[in-house]
């Protein structure tokens, strides 16, 4: 009786754990949501899918290229990408090799590689994933390519809230109708 | 199975082969043993059930149903969490049957999986697969020694091989040495070695001990990054450090199936060693600025332990040809050295080695009466000359003629050794 107490009180702290690990997860992102300031990233959709956590968008975002004279970037090097709000829309305020004294929201990512030929950096920007049910990520995908291919001036962006050096990837608009309404939209006409 | 055991037991008691005492007890001692062992088929069909319900429930949480609101998916999350801790907790509490402890764990762990990647899915969480992998199996590496549940440590191994693989082969877009994988193979060992201790004849037992050496054979190049020739001989240290762990004391009894290490260790010797059997390979430059640190620490943590269990089994006192598969990596280091002095010379002993490794288990074959080492034997020669005619000048004639010896050799040996066998009975 008394291994048997021993085992169960053993198994207890580790489905504490298994509940914890996951309640963490959200805790940490709905306190970003919550306390973060919310930025519009320029972006640009691909559907793939992962095997067990289902389809999702990759977003190649716009200020994944920034124009820089420096030259000395290493690949995987760790960057840290302070931001700033340009009419509406995120952009790079600078970037730096270390932490700067400074209250401005940042990402905490590495360098993707130097383009020396146009004097671009490309960087890693962390939230690329955004998970939608299975039969609307391809739609998604190519309503993106026909808006913009129709109206130059439409605009597909995502929403981020940035507390810090956390961030929460929202939601993704497509000319401010969140994509998966404009899909369904696009389903019923 | 059983009655055709009775039927036969009657018959012998009918022909006065045994008396009926003795009979009634051979009877009554299959049927003690049988009644006390556990169902075996309920154990299978019950892991492969929560295995089936637990993978199906991934899929379905996978689809991310767009319909239902956060707080929901989130409920959702932690539902087959829940439930999962629900039924170990309670198979635990009222001691239920291994079956149960062993369904219940394999739901568990599919459930904790489940439970992180729908987290991840609605919050939009960063993170390859690899990471994903080492928080799911951080979380229910406990379940093996809390529960004692073999399917958990076989979906562990499984796992945590799939875990490196991803991070050292750059499958999700970043290269790194899964040192974690190493941490989590050390927290399955103690576990293992209980096994080994207690129910060393078990088939569960015997599985781990292929699933064991087989992970590390997948894994072992993902901690490498050096040019080929290095690698190459680092690998023959690594499959002589598997063969001599299999021929550790508490494996020798074993039968040569339930021993994965020996095998498996013995193929990739005999592999590897074939490899670097050509000219070419040591003619070529040896370039040392692809020798790092971590490639100098893994040869002497695969090397010293080699060393020591030859000491322990007191190979070195009787070193003979016969046991060469045991210190060829040994052998090996000074096979590498001879390159100083000239190329061929370790182009010379490694097919010597392995021509003697062909050889000796031959022999081994024919004094022990064994089909299965002499026709082993006689494939190490034969691949030995097919891989040479790649490399050789050799006529068409000479080596047509080759072939037919080696081919003859092939019936004549097992002729003879069948024409020994029936003399011996």
């Amino acid at each position: 009786m008394k291994s048997t107490k021993i085992i169960f009180g053993l198994f207890i702290l580790v489905a504490i754990a298994q509940l914890l690990v996951p309640t963490k997860m959200i805790y940490d992102q709905e306190n970003t949501l919550k306390k973060g300031k919310a930025y519009k990233f320029i972006t640009e959709p691909i559907d793939p899918s992962d095997p067990f956590r289902g389809k999702y968008i990759v977003l190649n975002y716009e200020i994944s290229r920034y124009k820089t004279m420096d030259t000395t970037w290493v690949r995987s090097q760790e960057i840290f990408v302070y931001l700033k709000d340009s009419l509406g829309f995120a952009k790079i305020d600078t970037i730096s090799k270390e932490k700067l004294n400074s209250k401005k929201d940042y990402l905490q990512t590495n360098v993707d590689w130097y383009d020396s030929y146009n004097k671009e950096l490309n960087i890693n920007i962390p939230f690329n994933r955004f998970y939608m049910e299975e039969s609307k990520a391809k739609p998604a995908e190519d309503l993106v390519r026909n808006s913009t291919n129709l109206n130059e001036l439409s605009t597909t962006y995502a929403l981020v809230y940035v507390d810090g050096s956390n961030f929460v990837l929202n939601n993704v608009f497509v000319d401010d109708v969140a994509i998966k309404d404009a899909i369904d939209a696009q389903n019923k006409n | 199975m059983k009655s055709k055991f009775r039927q036969e037991l009657s018959k012998l008691i009918e022909e006065d082969i045994i008396s009926e005492e003795i009979g009634n007890r051979i009877d009554n001692y299959y049927n003690n043993n049988s009644r006390n062992q556990p169902n075996r088929l309920l154990t299978i069909f019950g892991i492969f059930g929560s295995l089936l319900v637990g993978l199906g429930i991934i899929l379905v949480l996978a689809n991310n149903w767009d319909d239902f609101s956060k707080i929901i998916k989130t409920a959702f999350a932690f539902l087959p969490l829940l439930i999962g801790q629900f039924i170990v907790g309670f198979s635990i509490l009222k001691k239920k049957s291994n079956t149960w402890l062993e369904a219940s764990g394999v739901f568990l762990f599919f459930a904790v999986g489940s439970s992180i990647s729908l987290i991840s899915q609605i919050y939009n969480i960063p993170g390859n697969l690899s990471s994903f992998f080492l928080t799911w199996i951080l979380l229910c590496l406990p379940l093996v020694y809390v529960l004692k549940s073999k399917t958990v440590f076989f979906l562990t191994i499984v796992f945590s091989t799939v875990y490196a693989c991803d991070l050292g082969c750059n499958f999700s877009g970043i290269r790194a040495t899964p040192w974690m994988y190493i941490l989590i193979m050390a927290l399955l060992l103690p576990s293992y070695f209980k096994l080994l201790k207690n129910e060393k004849s078990k088939n569960t037992t015997a599985l781990l001990n292929w699933l064991f050496p087989l992970s590390l054979v997948i894994t072992f190049g993902t901690f490498l990054n050096s040019s080929y020739q290095f690698e190459l001989l680092i690998y023959i240290f690594f499959f002589g450090f598997l063969y001599n762990i299999g021929q550790l004391k508490i494996f020798q009894k074993l039968r040569i199936a339930k021993n994965g290490f020996l095998i498996l260790g013995s193929l990739g010797l005999l592999i590897t060693m074939l490899l670097a059997s050509s000219h070419y390979f040591w003619k070529g430059n040896f370039d040392y600025s692809f020798v790092n640190t971590k490639e100098i620490i893994i040869t002497i943590l695969i090397v010293l332990p080699t060393l020591s269990i030859l000491y322990l089994n007191k190979t070195f006192s009787k070193l003979a040809f016969g046991n060469l598969f045991q210190y060829v990596s040994i052998v090996m280091i000074f096979v590498f050295l001879s390159h100083f002095i000239d190329d061929r010379i370790p182009f010379f002993l490694t097919n010597l080695g392995v021509f003697i490794l062909g050889v000796s288990t031959i022999k081994k074959g024919v004094d022990s009466t064994n089909f299965t080492f002499l026709n082993y034997g006689l494939l190490i020669i034969t691949a030995l000359i097919a891989i040479r005619f790649f490399d050789t000048d050799i006529s068409f004639v000479l080596r047509g003629l080759l072939f037919i010896i080696v081919g003859v050799g092939f019936f004549v040996s097992n002729y003879l050794m069948a024409k020994k066998m029936k003399s011996n009975r």
